[in-house]
C-alpha cells in the first residue's frame, strides 16, 4: 500500500520507491531506499512528517503515494 | 591550506564554521549562482582557510549547492575534508560521506552532536566507524565546543601528510566488478580518483563529461548493470550505498532500544496535529509580534525616535554646528536633512531587531521547518509553496533579508513566485503610512491596519493564482521534500548572528540609500526659481522649489487614483516618488512638503492639512499603491541580486507596480461612486479592470493549451 495509508506510529517496511528520475532519486538520496523502515509521524491533510533512517522528513501527498510500503 | 567543510543541511556545519573561524569570515556568493559562499580563517592558525561548503546530502547534480560543492571539490581540489556527520542520524549522513571518500582528497569525519547521543543512552564507536570508513574520526559538539580543537588538528595533520581514505566500502560483487572496469579505462584520470569519475559516469550524470579530459562510453555497461539488478543504475548506486551503511552501522552505534518515540516526534504529534497546528501556529505568531510591536518594539522605538534623536543627537549636532560657526544652510542639511532623516528611520532598528530575534528562535529551534510544512497545503492552492511562507514572515520586519530567505527554495519556478509576492506583506517602513492614513481620514480605525495586512495578503494569493496560469509559471509547486531538524535549544550565539545580518540588512540602507535621498530631498525642495533667477528657498517658498516642477511633472499619472486631483496634488506625486527610494520617506516627505520640519512617525501634526488635500476613497487608494508598488530601492536590489537575471528583476518590478496602479484605480474609482453616485469614464475603466482580473483568477489553467500541443505533436509525429 502507499504510505499514505500507513498508519501513525507503525514500523513499516519500503517496498519499493516509484516515480520517475528526479523525484525518485531525491526520496532514495533522503534515504528511501527498497528494504528500509519508514515510520509515519504525523499526517496533516494528506502531508505527512515520516521518521526514515533516524531523521524527520516531511514529504508531500505526491511524493508519499510513490513510497510503496 | 585550503580545507573544504561539508555536510548535509542542520548537521550542525555552520556552528562548527563560526567555533573554527570565529569572526574571521568573509561572505559571497558562489560565481553564477545565488548560494551562499562562507569563508574564514582558522582562528588557531591564519594560514588554513576554511570554505563553508552548502548543505548537501549527496554530490548529484540536481540543485545548485549539489553542482557548487562538487564543482569546488573537483576543480579547487582543497586539501583536505572536514565532512560533518551528524551523530543522531548517522545512516543518512553517511551516505554523503561514502561519496566524499571517493574523491581522492583526505578526509577527516567529525561526528557531531555526541552530547545528544551520550544523553540518549546511545552508543558510538568511533575507533570501529573510523576502520570502516578508512578515514579519522573524531567527536564532537560543536554546539558545546567539545572536540572541535581536536577535529581541526585531525585535519591539517591529513592536508599535511596527504593521507588519503582507503577506499574500503564494497559494493556488491556485481557492481563492483562494473564499477573497476570504468575505472580501468579513465587512463587519463588520477589513480585515485578514478572510482569518483566511473560512479558518476554509470549513474549517467550529464554534467561529468565537463570536467573530463576524454568521456569514455560507458553504454555497454550501464546496460549489463541494468539487466542485471532490473532497475536504473543511479538508484542500484544508492541502494549500494545505503546497503553498505546499513552493514557497517550496526557495529559502529548502538541505539538505546528502550526509547521508541523521541521527544521530538512527540511534540510533533501535537504540533503538526491535523486540528492543533493552525491554532497552535498562530497563537506564537500573535504573540511574537504583539511583544516585538506593541509592547517591547515600542517602547524601545520611541525611546530611539524621542529620546536618542530627538533630545541628544538632532539637538547636540545642531549646537555643535552652531559653536563652530558653520553656514545656516549647511547646518540645516546636516541636522534636519541628513541626521533627521537617516535617525527617523533608525527608529525602526529596535522593534525589528526584536521580531528578527523571535523568528531566528523560532528558526534554529527548528519549528519554522514545521511552519512550513503546515503551511504547505494551504499555500499549494494558489501556486505557493509552504517554504514561501517564511520570506514573508521576515519580510514583514523588513523585505530585504525577506527576500534573501527565499534562498532556502530549492525549485526556481516557486523562488521567483515567493520573490515577487514577499514584499506584498506590509514591511515595518510601511507601518508609519498606514498609522498617517489612518489617523488623517479614518479617525484613526483599527480597522485600516488590519485591512492593510489583508489587502498583502489578497495581493499574494490572487498574484500566485493568476501568475500560476502564465506560461512562465505554468505547472504545480514542487513536490514539498524537506528534513525537519529536531527540536532543540538553539545557541544564544548563532541566533543573535542571524538577528544581527539581517537588522544590519536594513541598517546599510538606512546608512547609503536613504543618506544620499536626504541630501537629494533636502536639495530639491530648497532650490528653485522665482522670475527666472535659480535660488536658495525659505521656507513658504515651496511651490517653486524643483521638486514641485517635478512633481507637477508627472502627477498627471496619477490623476486616475484620485490622489493627485486636489490642490495638494503634485506632493502626493512625490511622495510616491520618494517612497520608492524608502517607504519611511513618504511621511518624512509630507512633513517637509506641509511646511513641518520634524513629524512625529504617524505624522499626526500634517492630519488637518492632509485630510483637506484629497478624499477618504483617494487617501485609501494612495495607501494601497505603497502598499502594493515596487518595494524601496534596497528591496529592489534584493530582488536584483536573487534573482540574478536583469529581465526577471524588471518583470518582477513591472508586475508590481502595474498591480498596485490597477488595485489603486479600481478602489478609487468604484470607492468614489459607492460615496458619491457619480459614474464617469474613470468608473466604466474601474469596472472592466475589475473583469479582466476575475479573467486572470477564474481562467482555466494555461498549461492546458501546452498539454493539447504536446498531445497534438505525439499524434502527428
Amino acid at each position: 500500500m502507499p504510505l499514505t495509508m500507513a498508519k501513525t506510529g507503525e514500523s513499516n517496511i519500503i517496498k519499493k520507491v516509484g516515480g520517475r528520475g528526479e523525484t525518485k532519486r531525491f526520496l532514495e538520496k533522503l534515504g528511501f531506499v527498497t528494504g528500509g523502515s519508514v515510520m509515519v509521524i504525523s499526517a496533516a491533510g494528506g502531508n505527512l512528517i515520516v521518521n526514515v533512517k533516524d531523521s524527520r522528513v516531511a514529504i508531500g501527498t505526491e511524493m508519499a503515494r510513490k513510497i510503496l510500503v | 591550506m585550503k580545507i573544504a567543510l561539508a555536510g548535509n543541511p542542520n548537521s550542525g556545519k555552520t556552528t562548527l564554521f563560526n567555533a573554527l573561524t570565529g569572526s574571521n569570515q568573509f561572505t559571497g556568493n558562489w560565481p553564477g549562482v545565488t548560494v551562499e559562499k562562507k569563508e574564514g580563517r582558522y582562528k588557531g592558525n591564519k594560514e588554513v582557510v576554511i570554505t563553508d561548503l552548502p548543505g548537501i546530502y549527496s554530490l548529484s547534480p540536481y540543485t545548485p549547492e549539489e553542482v557548487v560543492a562538487r564543482n569546488y571539490l573537483i576543480g579547487e581540489r582543497p586539501d583536505a575534508i572536514l565532512n560533518i556527520v551528524d551523530g543522531t542520524n548517522l545512516e543518512r549522513n553517511l551516505y554523503l560521506t561514502t561519496q566524499l571518500l571517493e574523491l581522492g582528497i583526505p578526509v577527516v569525519v567529525a561526528v557531531n552532536m555526541t552530547d545528544i547521543l551520550k544523553k540518549n543512552g546511545d552508543l558510538l564507536y568511533p575507533d570501529k566507524l573510523s576502520r570502516a570508513l578508512g578515514c579519522e574520526v573524531v567527536e564532537i559538539s560543536a554546539l558545546k565546543g567539545a572536540g572541535i580543537q581536536k577535529a581541526a588538528d585531525l585535519v591539517i595533520a591529513a592536508a599535511t601528510d596527504m593521507k588519503l581514505p582507503e577506499i574500503s566500502h564494497p559494493f556488491s560483487k556485481e557492481a563492483d566488478r562494473i564499477i573497476t572496469d570504468v575505472s580501468d579505462r579513465l587512463t587519463s584520470v588520477p589513480e585515485e580518483q578514478r572510482r569518483f569519475f566511473a560512479v558518476k559516469l554509470l549513474e549517467k550524470d550529464e554534467r561529468i563529461g565537463s570536467l573530463l579530459k576524454q568521456t569514455p562510453d560507458v553504454s555497454a555497461e550501464i546496460k549489463k548493470m541494468e539487466e542485471f539488478f532490473d532497475d536504473d543504475t543511479e538508484s542500484i548506486i544508492t541502494n549500494e550505498r545505503y546497503g553498505y551503511i546499513s552493514s557497517i552501522i550496526k557495529d559502529c552505534c548502538v541505539h538505546n532500544v528502550k526509547e521508541t518515540l523521541k521527544i521530538s516526534d512527540k511534540i510533533d504529534r501535537v504540533v503538526t496535529n491535523r486540528f492543533l497546528a493552525l491554532p497552535i501556529f498562530a497563537v506564537i505568531m500573535f504573540a511574537v509580534y504583539y511583544v516585538s510591536v506593541t509592547t517591547i518594539g515600542d517602547i524601545l522605538t520611541g525611546w530611539t525616535n524621542d529620546t536618542l534623536f530627538g533630545e541628544w543627537i538632532v539637538p547636540g549636532v545642531s549646537a555643535g554646528l552652531q559653536a563652530i560657526g558653520c553656514a545656516d544652510w549647511l547646518r540645516g542639511l546636516i541636522a534636519d536633512g541628513i541626521v533627521g532623516g537617516v535617525g527617523a528611520v533608525l527608529g525602526f532598528v529596535p522593534q525589528m531587531l526584536v521580531l528578527f530575534l523571535f523568528l531566528a528562535f523560532l528558526e534554529s529551534c527548528g519549528y519554522m521547518a514545521r511552519v512550513a510544512f503546515i503551511m504547505d497545503r494551504i499555500f499549494r492552492k494558489f501556486g505557493l509553496s509552504g517554504k514561501s511562507f517564511i520570506p514573508m514572515l521576515i519580510g514583514s520586519g523588513c523585505g530585504v533579508p525577506g527576500i534573501m530567505a527565499s534562498r532556502t527554495i530549492e525549485s526556481d519556478r516557486d523562488r521567483k513566485m515567493t520573490i515577487m509576492t514577499t514584499t506584498f506583506v506590509p514591511c515595518g517602513a510601511k507601518l508609519p503610512i498606514i498609522a498617517l492614513i489612518a489617523g488623517a481620514f479614518f479617525g484613526n480605525a483599527g480597522w485600516v491596519a488590519w485591512s492593510a495586512y489583508f489587502v498583502g495578503i489578497l495581493a499574494i494569493i490572487g498574484s500566485g493564482i493568476i501568475l500560476k496560469k502564465t506560461k512562465m509559471f505554468a505547472g504545480n509547486p514542487a513536490p514539498f521534500v524537506m528534513e525537519l531538524p529536531a527540536y532543540h535549544f538553539p545557541a544564544a550565539g548563532s541566533v543573535l548572528r542571524s538577528m544581527w545580518e539581517r537588522g544590519w540588512s536594513f541598517m546599510k540602507k538606512a546608512g547609503t540609500i536613504i543618506l544620499l535621498s536626504a541630501i537629494v530631498l533636502w536639495f530639491l525642495q530648497g532650490f528653485g526659481w522665482i522670475n527666472g533667477q535659480f535660488t536658495m528657498l525659505s521656507g513658504e517658498q515651496l511651490n517653486f522649489s524643483i521638486l514641485a516642477k517635478i512633481g507637477g511633472a508627472i502627477a498627471w499619472i496619477f490623476t486616475p487614483l484620485g490622489w493627485t486631483q486636489g490642490g495638494a496634488g503634485w506632493q502626493m506625486a512625490v511622495a510616491a516618488i520618494t517612497g520608492l527610494i524608502a517607504k519611511e520617506n513618504v511621511v518624512t516627505t509630507f512633513g517637509i512638503l506641509f511646511g513641518f520640519a520634524e513629524v512625529a512617525e504617524d505624522g499626526a501634526e500634517i492630519w488637518s492639512a492632509l485630510s483637506g488635500a484629497m478624499t477618504a476613497a483617494a487617501a485609501y487608494s494612495f495607501l494601497v499603491f505603497n502598499l502594493l508598488c515596487a518595494p524601496c530601492f534596497a528591496a529592489m536590489g534584493a530582488i536584483r541580486r536573487e534573482m540574478n537575471n536583469g529581465k526577471w528583476f524588471w518583470f518582477a518590478i513591472g508586475y508590481q507596480t502595474v498591480l498596485a496602479y490597477v488595485v489603486s484605480l479600481c478602489i478609487y474609482q468604484i470607492g468614489t461612486f459607492v460615496t458619491t453616485g457619480v459614474f464617469g469614464i474613470g468608473t466604466a475603466v474601474a469596472f472592466l479592470l475589475v473583469l479582466l482580473l476575475a479573467f486572470l483568477l477564474l481562467r482555466p489553467q494555461g498549461e492546458n493549451d501546452m498539454s493539447k500541443i504536446m498531445a497534438k505533436a505525439k499524434v502527428s509525429g
